[in-house]
Formats: C-alpha cells, sequence, structure tokens
C-alpha cells in the first residue's frame, strides 16, 4: 500500500478520457504480438526525463521513492503514453557491487538534469571474473539502492497498474549477460578482451555473468511476475560488437531471453546506437522476443531513415514488432515538426510489414523538449495500428 | 631491414591487432635511424589507415578497431618522447582533444586520436572528464588550431556549450576552431552550442577538421 499510488489512483481512476477503442494495454499487446490494434502505440523509454519534466531534481529523487513514482505518474497522466517506463539508472544495476564506503567514488553526478556516471568495477578481465565468482553482490547488494529504491519503485508502479484495472502497462527491464558484462568494466575494455585475452576465458566470464544474470530473472519473477508485471524489456548489450564476436558469445543473451520469455508474455529487446545488420539479424531470429526497440543504420550503411525503418520491418515481417522513432538525438535537438516527420515515416515505413511502436531506440534524454516528446505521442495518434 | 620494410612492419602490427608487435617495430626503426615523424606518418598511421578502409569496407567493426588503436598506442609512445620541434612542424595542424567534463567515456576519443594522428594532426589529448578550465590552458599552452569536444553520451553533449562559453570568455575562441565527436552529437546543434562542426566517425571527422583549419586560417589571414 502506497499513499503516493492511491493519491494517483483517486484522481484518475474513472475520469481518464478514452483514447481510440482500445486501453493501453491492449493496443501495446497486440503490437507485440503481431495483432491490429485501434492506433499506433507509442511508448517513449521516459525515464529519467519524466523526473525532470515532473518538476525534480535528480538529487531530489535519488533516495525518494515516493517522488520517483510520483514523477512518473504525473508524467503519464499528463501524456497518456501506451506504458508506463519504471525510473531506472546505473547506480541500481550496479551498486550491489560495491562496498557502501566506496559507492561515492564509483558515481559522479555532474547536475540537476544528468545522469549519473559511473566509473568502471574492474579493470582486467582477472578483477572482472573475481566479482562474479566471488558473488559480491551478496555481499553488498543488501543495502543498495536495487534493494532500498529500485525494487520498491517498482512494486509501487505495479501497484499502480493494477489498482487501475491494467489500463496501462509497466515496463521493466533488466540488463542481459553481455550488457552486464560490458557494464562492470566499461564497454571498450570489455569489447578488447573478446579480441586479446583467450576465448575461454572471455567465455567463462560470459557464463558467470550469465549466471547472475539468470538468477536476477527469478527476482522479477518473484517480485515483478507476482505484482502483475507483464511487460519485460532486455536491455541487450553487445552493441558495439562486430560480426565474429556476435558469433562466438552472443548465446548467453539467447539464453537469458528463452528465461525471460519462460516468465514474461510480452518481451521487448532494446539495442541502442548503430545497429550492426547482423545484430539485428541474431535478434529476428530468437524465438522469445516480441518486439524489438531499435535504433540508428551502422556507421557504413548509407539509408535514408525512411528506408532503414523499411529494411528493419522487412527483417521482422510476420516475426516481431518493430519499435523505434524519432532517434533519442532528434528528440532531443530536433523540432516538434521534425520529430512529427520522423514518426510518421517510421510508422509508414513499417505498417506494410509489421507492427510499430513509437518509442525511440533509446531512453529519452533528459534536455529533450516537452514539446518533442508531445510530437511524436501526437503522430502515433494518427495512425491506426496495422498488422 | 631497410625503410621500407620496417615501416611495412610498423604499419601491419597495426593491422594485425599486436600491440607487441608493434612496440617492438617501433623500436627496431628508431634503432635504424628513423625519424619519430616517419614512424608515425609512414607507417603507424599508414596502419591506422587500412584499418579505417577495412572498417569502411565491413571487414573489421568496432573491436577490431579498438585493438588496432592499443597496438598504434604501443608504437606511439615508443616515439613520442622523442619527437622534437622540427617533427611537430611536419604536421598538417595541431589539435587539442578531451571529453567533456563529466564525460568519462573513452571509447570513442580512443579511435579518433590514432585516426586524426594517422591523418596529419598533432593531437594533445587531455583525457576524459576535462574541466572547461583545463581546456582553456591547455589552448594557451599549446596554441593549437582545433579543438575536439568528446562526448559519449546525448546528456554530456548538452553541456558543450558551458565548454565553448569558458573559451569564448578566455579570449581564445577566435584562435581555435571547435569540432564535437562521439556517438551522439549532431552538428547543428554543435553549432548552436557555439561549435563549429561535429562528427559521429573519426574517419569523417578528418575531412571536416581540414575544412575547419583552412577556414580558420583563412579568418586569421584576414585579421592580420
Amino acid at each position: 500500500m502506497s499513499e503516493v499510488v492511491d493519491r494517483w489512483v483517486e484522481a484518475l481512476q474513472g475520469k481518464l478520457a478514452p483514447i481510440g477503442t482500445m486501453t493501453h494495454w491492449q493496443r501495446l499487446e497486440a503490437a507485440f504480438h503481431g495483432r491490429p490494434s485501434d492506433l499506433v502505440p507509442v511508448a517513449p523509454e521516459l525515464d529519467y526525463w519524466q523526473i525532470v519534466y515532473a518538476g525534480y531534481t535528480h538529487p531530489e529523487i535519488y533516495n525518494d521513492v515516493d517522488k520517483t513514482t510520483d514523477a512518473c505518474l504525473k508524467t503519464w497522466a499528463d501524456l497518456r503514453t501506451d506504458a508506463i517506463w519504471m525510473y531506472v539508472d546505473i547506480s541500481h544495476q550496479i551498486e550491489g557491487f560495491v562496498p557502501k564506503e566506496e559507492r561515492a567514488e564509483k558515481f559522479i553526478l555532474r547536475g540537476d538534469k544528468d545522469y549519473l556516471l559511473f566509473k568502471p568495477l574492474a579493470h582486467t578481465l582477472d578483477e572482472a571474473i573475481a566479482l562474479f565468482e566471488d558473488r559480491v553482490w551478496e555481499k553488498y547488494g543488501g543495502d543498495s539502492r536495487a534493494v532500498t529504491h529500485y525494487t520498491p519503485h517498482m512494486l509501487q508502479l505495479l501497484e499502480f497498474q493494477e489498482k487501475m484495472g491494467r489500463q496501462v502497462p509497466v515496463i521493466v527491464g533488466a540488463a542481459t549477460p553481455t550488457n552486464q558484462a560490458e557494464t562492470v568494466v566499461e564497454v571498450q575494455e570489455f569489447v578488447k578482451w573478446m579480441i586479446t585475452e583467450p576465448e575461454a576465458k572471455v567465455r567463462h566470464f560470459l557464463e558467470l555473468c550469465l549466471q547472475e544474470r539468470l538468477e536476477a530473472l527469478d527476482f522479477y519473477r518473484d517480485f515483478g511476475y507476482a505484482n502483475g508485471l507483464r511487460f519485460f524489456c532486455c536491455f541487450g548489450g553487445a552493441r558495439t560488437w562486430g560480426p565474429k564476436q556476435l558469433a562466438q558469445f552472443a548465446d548467453v543473451d539467447a539464453r537469458f531471453v528463452e528465461k525471460a520469455a519462460s516468465i514474461f508474455p510480452n518481451v521487448l529487446w532494446h539495442i541502442c546506437g548503430h545497429n550492426l545488420p547482423e545484430a539485428m539479424q541474431w535478434v529476428g531470429a530468437q524465438e522469445g522476443i516480441h518486439a524489438v526497440q531499435y535504433d540508428m543504420p551502422y556507421y557504413t550503411q548509407t539509408l535514408s531513415w525512411r528506408e532503414w525503418c523499411e529494411s528493419i520491418a522487412r527483417l521482422y515481417a510476420g516475426k516481431k514488432c518493430a519499435c523505434n522513432a524519432p532517434t533519442t538525438q532528434l528528440a532531443c535537438y530536433g523540432t516538434p515538426a521534425e520529430v512529427e516527420v520522423a514518426a510518421q515515416e517510421f510508422i509508414e515505413a513499417t505498417l506494410p510489414h509489421t507492427t510499430a511502436v513509437v518509442m525511440p531506440g533509446c531512453e529519452i534524454d533528459a534536455y529533450a523538449p516537452a514539446e518533442n516528446v508531445r510530437a511524436m505521442i501526437a503522430a502515433a495518434r494518427r495512425y491506426s495500428g496495422g498488422a | 631491414m631497410p625503410a621500407p620494410e620496417l615501416l611495412e612492419r610498423l604499419a601491419g602490427a597495426i593491422v594485425r591487432l599486436s600491440k607487441s608487435e608493434a612496440a617492438a617495430a617501433a623500436e627496431a626503426a628508431l634503432a635504424a635511424g628513423l625519424s619519430p615523424y616517419t614512424i608515425i606518418a609512414d607507417g603507424l598511421s599508414r596502419g591506422m589507415q587500412t584499418v579505417g578502409e577495412a572498417f569502411r569496407r565491413n571487414e573489421v567493426f568496432i573491436p577490431e578497431v579498438l585493438v588496432a588503436c592499443d597496438a598504434y598506442y604501443a608504437g606511439l609512445n615508443v616515439v613520442k618522447p622523442l619527437i622534437d620541434q622540427n617533427d611537430q612542424r611536419r604536421f598538417f595542424a595541431k589539435m587539442v582533444i578531451g571529453t567533456i567534463h563529466g564525460d568519462i567515456h573513452t571509447v570513442g576519443k580512443d579511435v579518433a586520436v590514432p585516426v586524426f594522428q594517422a591523418a596529419g594532426f598533432q593531437v594533445i589529448d587531455l583525457g576524459t572528464a576535462v574541466p572547461d578550465q583545463q581546456f582553456v590552458a591547455a589552448i594557451r599552452e599549446h596554441q593549437p588550431e582545433l579543438v575536439g569536444l568528446g562526448t559519449y553520451m546525448t546528456a554530456t553533449f548538452m553541456h558543450t556549450r558551458a565548454t565553448v562559453d569558458a573559451i569564448t570568455e578566455a579570449g581564445l575562441r577566435d584562435q581555435v576552431k571547435i569540432i564535437c565527436g562521439g556517438p551522439s552529437v549532431d552538428a547543428e546543434t554543435a553549432r548552436r552550442m557555439g561549435a563549429d562542426d561535429a562528427s559521429d566517425n573519426a574517419w569523417d571527422a578528418v575531412e571536416k577538421m581540414r575544412a575547419l583549419v583552412a577556414a580558420l586560417r583563412q579568418e586569421k589571414a584576414a585579421r592580420a
């Protein structure tokens, strides 16, 4: 029972004007499973943006679960997107790996509107392996923000979802094994080790990461699914890998997805950055993934935005729901008109082949103007969802 | 070993992604009397150019490029202390580079620096999370024509304006051109924040940097 949730439920229950003929939940679920929907769903990953939109600063919400949840619910009440993304920051993912007295040194907070940045937890592959072999999260995780902030925030949002009769789904995500591997040591180091270190040693590290992540899925089953969580996002790593590394090591993510799909009926894969074609094909081949939140074409691809979106829609035809548009860069730097055009082009290029969700490939930046977020929502509301 | 073979060995070490081979080849080239400039320009840099061409043809990818950069640095570190004033004058232009305050990521800059050096730029690398005033001090000390502001994240890119403002307030803005780099930069926004250009790709950035230096030299000549 949460006071902040009850306050929002009381304010919104039975008072929301319908949008289209489906609920937000029905709309998103239909798109994820390739079924027609009344409107193209729109579910931008608002993440830290919603904190700023709601008038809070990072220091204000950092240790205040109620304010964090309040920000998410206020933003949803205003914008009526087709999903509520819980707030998450990097401390949730890695604080449990760090002794309490060392945490302050590991994180950098530059200002009120900035993300939390972090320093690597290990500098060699041996150090990284030791973190996982020693299962340090069992030692340090008990008072980490994963426990004190992330979990209560997730439970509050799920409480809201349930009390509102599942009108709108909450999306909760977790790092995949490759994401976890890259995060604890910094991406560039891990990516190099895949070439410079013995394959068996890299494999051992990834298997340790997989084991830790599979156990994390037990948490999401026991605390998420049990409390109504049905939409689960796999935050994939491997975003800068080449085809060789994907062939060598990406199977750990496939095994993670397999378990996630055995728990959750709606699984989303997040792959941001410049998407390698082979990575997009790899995602397309994973049966447990229903929808793919993708981003920009690879550096060497010379495609227009529309061509890029169409190529992915063709690749996923009959297999996956495509989620994108506008790019997070355009959402931040562009005009509302440019944002609308990018979302429209994505929708029009995608719908002839598969279902579409307007969901930029990465989280909306805290500096993105509210008009731009409203513009992407407006664009989606002009189209009925295909199948 | 004759000079062409030594240089071929240097370039090959980069292409083969071998740090130890690059360092050893640089030692051998120095011992044979090749100048640091020749070792960099005709050996190590040629290797990086080859890697860049392979990247553009999708024959190698980001992981290989990053390891190639490490190999490049392994060779460069051997000859760096021996670069003298004569060598420095042979570079096309001097550049100060760093990721701006609050951004600790090195992945973009680690690729950019050797690519820029390979293209004939003398690069003074200030590292990551560089405070604005450190950029100002470095401009005063090194008198570069270019300043590279690296940002990995959209959020930190939005702080570019503060760094540009610090350079402007120090009275140094007309002495340099400023280019932003990183996976989330945008040229139009960079210009709106007071920089001159931006690129999310080190090899494409080289062309923009050459154009910026040419423009700066014209502006300086017009002011003289």
